[in-house]
């Protein structure tokens, strides 16, 4: 056990090292993306250039520049923006975590429940009409872009129909920490929450109604009926959990992506101050030392989901355990 | 007898099994245990064992769709364990194979015609014209009408998709087949008739078989000798008669007498009952293979391997104390 | 009769398709008595599982139209509610399938599995149905049950598997065990292991066993009564040793004579049965195994009835005037040709 957590180890600062080169070298080789002329300004003189060049580096060859970048993430920790000199990356990144947190969580329980639920309306009525009007729901709930959909529910429920007594409670964009006022923290994440879960709701429900009508047709299923076990029994004791393996691995990998800044877009609309929207900045900025960061902190999370998705799978299914 | 067509000597084949996470990381298990045979032109040799004893694989590493980890393998007085895959392609129009389900192993989208020419397009440089002529002789051969070759896998019934399968293994006039388990899906009344197509196919094209079969009666009605595997190697091997009456390895004899007689007029040998399951492969006994099971076992048996012998009339032995 | 625990009378299921209802059974009916081996052999599409599956009410598709009466203990099944048909699957007729790798859930270990039919079906605490399945399991000749019970299904071997899943079908002391092929996916060595275990519960629990399969060597092995199913009826009904060595019906005589023999000669070439069996959609007029038959004649246009022959029941106008012996060499002779 001790060697897989070893080699799991392993294999995620492996990965991370790899993704950190090719951001790197992307950054350096986009044409027309001399790092220093951007910082300069338009009107620089050469002479200002040569000075950017040299306070920031640019002018040592590209490993060296490599080196120092991660020496100054990972161990010194006082990385600063190259765009807003001064504004370290370590601190900027370490706060926008519980934001992109609080979202992804807060969708999370949202759409297992949600996803869970419908997949298995949607199997008991399968070949009804509850069954096709559910799984079409769901195919409009997976192919709704979250931008225009989380615009769409901005302008419900901060213009259109902020007034009515339906959507007054919502608050104005942004975020508050729980911290400081559960009850706002909670109100201002409702909307974000339903927005991006919708997309992994829909998702969710067709995966698992694909999967449970397929369990529906094994022999172990036929045999839970001749046990004479109740239809109910059946579906949550025998199919259900035999689903959630698969849903679990889904499920791991969604929640690894988002926690890593995979919410980019819902953070972007609704304003919020986390990590995708982090992300998003530094883009736009060409800021190498936050996409550096960004990056790395997201190929963590997603590395680190993997891995717990393979142990969480070990755990459920006893013939993964085995066959290692 | 004159001289084999095909000679195996000392064959073994591991494959690999496990991954990263298992106890003792990746391991090798034995499939093939030093196992040597010759087998005669225009005869049928039946392999006759129960599952897990490795007689699938031997079919193939004798073919040269697995490789071989040690051992030797002559076919027609060349060694072909050394060849490479190019110098073995001549060599594969000689050999060909049947298999279990032809249903998997007939490509759905492909019209039958089309199926059966595929390997005299790639072999041989025949005009379309030729082969459009060999194809209607090869399903009379086979029994099928000629307005089979347009239509499609899916519409014919188990007993044809197999004669399909036949076909297609004699259309590069090959010298030596190998039917893996060819007749085992087929019910009993379409079953006889494969039988009596390859016993007729034998004596029109002198080809010669190598018949593996979990089904003794089966084995016994079409081959001239008979090997009975046990655990990755050969227990006994001779002709089919001395083998299914006067069986000398207490395997061969426990097997024959555990097949239940559909005759009831046929007074049948008590059984031999075997004790326990067959051991796994990966921790195979020590000494005789079968000595954990074999109700004549003794101290010598776990000890000694037992090296096969002649016991008269061509018919080798691997047991310290066979049965007269 | 009132010793017969189950009785099937014009047992037919249907499908709807595209081009119609499709047959798959047409009007079977037997009886099962208490503590008998009743044999149903046949060749795949004959109905023979769908046999097995319409008496448990397992047939869940809802195309399916199933009409026919079947009577257990006097009580009708298919007009059982669904709760009372399910108190009585599992605890008075039970089942066992051809793989007992896919008809076990995977995820759940065996002993869980049984002991989860004797909670439901007794109401016993966890512990009580622990030590019972154990129990069961050793029953079933597992070594070590104790461990047996912890494991999950592919952990064991094949015939380890069916005898845990035989243990899980009589958990319940159920009066008719239904045993759809239980011995194909099984090696000869382990098939006979299993045939024993099978015998030993009918003499110790006395339950009837209805036993599918396709195999003339397992039903001489076994059985007491064998029905001989065609293309979704009845062709031949008799008791074993007289149904084996007189065969009424040419289907039955003719799949007995295309098995190779273990023993005697070794014929030169395998008496078989030319075609294959009809679609159950595209079933010949009249008797359904006559564009088989190598003895059919003018009366066959027509559907024969199953006739009395001494204690047999033939579907074939050769059995209507009681029993007759085929002439077997010049038969034999004819199909080698």
């Amino acid at each position: 056990m001790l060697l897989a957590v070893v080699r799991r180890a392993f294999d995620m600062v492996f990965v991370m090292f790899g993704i950190s080169v090719i951001a790197f070298l992307i950054f350096f080789a986009t044409p027309g993306s001399d790092p220093s002329a951007r910082i300069a300004g338009r009107n620089a003189t050469p002479e200002m250039l040569a000075q950017v060049r040299a306070s920031f580096g640019f002018d040592r060859p590209l490993y060296v520049q490599y080196g120092r970048l991660m020496q100054r993430l990972f161990i010194a920790r006082d990385l600063t923006s190259f765009v807003n000199r001064g504004q370290k990356v370590v601190p900027a990144v370490l706060q926008a975590t519980p934001v992109t947190l609080s979202l992804v969580f807060g969708a999370a329980v949202i759409w297992l429940t949600a996803g869970i639920g419908l997949g298995i309306v949607a199997t008991i009525f399968r070949g009804t009409v509850i069954d096709k009007g559910l799984m079409l729901l769901a195919l409009c709930g997976v192919s709704m872009p979250v931008f225009w959909f989380g615009s769409v529910m901005n302008l419900i429920t901060q213009s259109r129909f902020h007034d009515t007594w339906l959507f007054s409670w919502v608050p104005g964009l942004g975020y508050t920490s729980f911290f400081e006022s559960p009850s706002l923290w909670f109100k201002t994440l409702v909307v974000p929450w339903f927005t991006l879960s919708v997309l992994f709701i829909g998702l969710y429900a067709r995966v698992l109604r694909a999967s449970l009508s397929e369990n529906y047709q094994e022999d172990y299923v036929r045999t839970a009926r001749a046990k004479g076990l109740s239809e109910s029994r059946i579906m949550l004791r025998h199919a259900l959990r035999t689903s959630l393996i698969t849903l679990l691995s889904m499920f791991g990998l969604d929640f690894g992506a988002l926690v890593g800044g995979g919410a980019i877009l819902t953070e972007v609309v609704f304003n919020l101050p986390g990590i995708g929207r982090l992300t998003y900045q530094a883009l736009q900025n060409l800021d190498l030392p936050f996409i550096m960061a960004t990056v790395m902190y997201s190929t963590f999370f997603v590395v680190l989901a993997n891995a717990l998705v393979d142990v969480a799978h070990a755990w459920l299914d006893p013939r993964v355990r085995d066959a290692r | 007898m004159s001289t084999p067509l095909l000679r195996a000597t000392d064959v073994s084949k591991s494959f690999p099994i496990g991954g990263y996470f298992q106890k003792g990381g990746r391991r090798k298990v034995r499939i093939l245990n030093d196992v040597s045979l010759d087998v005669y032109e225009g005869e049928t040799l039946g392999l006759v064992g129960e599952s897990g004893s490795g007689k699938s694989t031997l079919g193939r590493t004798l073919l040269r769709l697995y490789d071989a980890d040690s051992g030797k393998i002559e076919f027609d007085n060349l060694d072909i364990s050394a060849k490479n895959r190019r110098e073995l392609r001549p060599l594969r129009s000689k050999m060909q194979m049947i298999f279990q389900d032809p249903y998997s192993s007939l490509n759905p989208r492909r019209r039958i015609g089309d199926l059966i020419a595929d390997p005299i397009r790639i072999h041989g440089q025949a005009s379309e014209r030729d082969i459009q002529v060999r194809l209607r002789e090869l399903m009379d051969m086979v029994g099928l009408s000629h307005s089979f070759l347009t239509r499609y896998p899916h519409e014919f019934s188990g007993g044809q998709r197999q004669r399909i399968g036949i076909a297609r293994a004699i259309a590069l006039k090959p010298k030596f087949i190998v039917a893996d388990e060819a007749v085992s899906a087929l019910d009993v009344s379409v079953q006889a008739q494969v039988i009596n197509l390859l016993m007729d196919l034998q004596d029109e094209l002198g080809l010669t078989y190598l018949f593996i079969a979990h089904d003794l009666s089966v084995v016994r009605q079409i081959s001239t000798r008979t090997a009975v595997m046990y655990l990755g190697g050969i227990v006994e091997i001779g002709t089919t008669d001395d083998v299914m009456h006067k069986p000398a390895h207490p395997y061969t004899a426990a097997l024959i007498s555990s097949v239940p007689s559909h005759d009831s007029t046929v007074s049948k040998s008590p059984r031999i009952k075997l004790q326990g399951d067959l051991p796994s492969p990966l921790t195979p006994p020590s000494g005789c293979r079968f000595h954990t099971r074999c109700p004549f076992a003794t101290a010598k048996c776990a000890a000694e391997v037992p090296l096969p012998r002649d016991v008269g009339s061509g018919r080798m032995v691997a047991c310290h104390f066979p049965i007269n | 009769m009132s010793d017969n625990i189950l009785e099937i009378r014009d047992l037919t299921v249907a499908f709807r398709t595209e081009q119609g209802p499709v047959e798959i059974l047409q009007g079977v009916s037997f009886d099962v008595k208490a503590g008998e081996i009743v044999s149903v052999v046949g060749e795949s599409g004959s109905g023979k599982s769908v046999t097995s599956l319409a008496i448990m009410r397992l047939i869940t598709d809802p195309n399916a139209m199933i009409s026919g009466t079947i009577r257990y203990k006097g009580r009708n099944l298919p007009g059982l509610s669904a709760r009372e048909m399910r108190k009585l699957r599992g605890r008075e007729i039970a089942m066992i399938f051809q793989d007992p790798m896919t008809a076990l859930t995977p995820v759940h270990t065996i002993g869980w599995q049984i002991a989860e039919q004797l909670r439901i079906h007794f109401g016993v605490g966890a512990k009580a149905a622990r030590t019972r399945s154990v129990e069961l399991l050793g029953k079933m000749g597992i070594p070590d049950p104790e461990r047996a019970y912890g494991c999950f299904p592919h952990q064991l071997s094949g015939g380890m598997r069916q005898r845990a899943m035989i243990a899980m079908a009589i958990s319940c002391d159920p009066a008719i065990l239904i045993a759809d092929e239980p011995t194909t996916a099984l090696d000869v060595t382990v098939q006979a292991q299993i045939l024993d275990l099978l015998q030993d519960l009918r003499r110790e629990y006395g339950s009837s066993i209805i036993l599918i399969t396709h195999d003339m060597g397992v039903v001489s092995t076994i059985a007491d009564r064998v029905l001989v199913m065609y293309s979704g009826r009845i062709i031949e009904n008799g008791a074993k040793s007289d149904l084996l060595d007189k065969p009424q019906h040419p289907y039955t005589l003719g799949l007995m004579r295309s098995i190779p023999p273990m023993t005697g000669e070794r014929p030169h070439r395998l008496p078989s049965i030319s075609g294959s069996p009809p679609l159950p959609g595209n079933r010949p007029e009249g008797c359904s195994f006559r564009p088989r038959c190598e003895f059919s004649f003018s009366k066959c246009n027509a559907a024969p009835p199953l006739f009395r022959c001494n204690e047999q029941f033939a579907a074939c106008f050769l059995a209507e005037n009681g029993s007759h012996q085929w002439q077997r060499n010049s038969a034999q002779e004819r199909t080698g040709e």
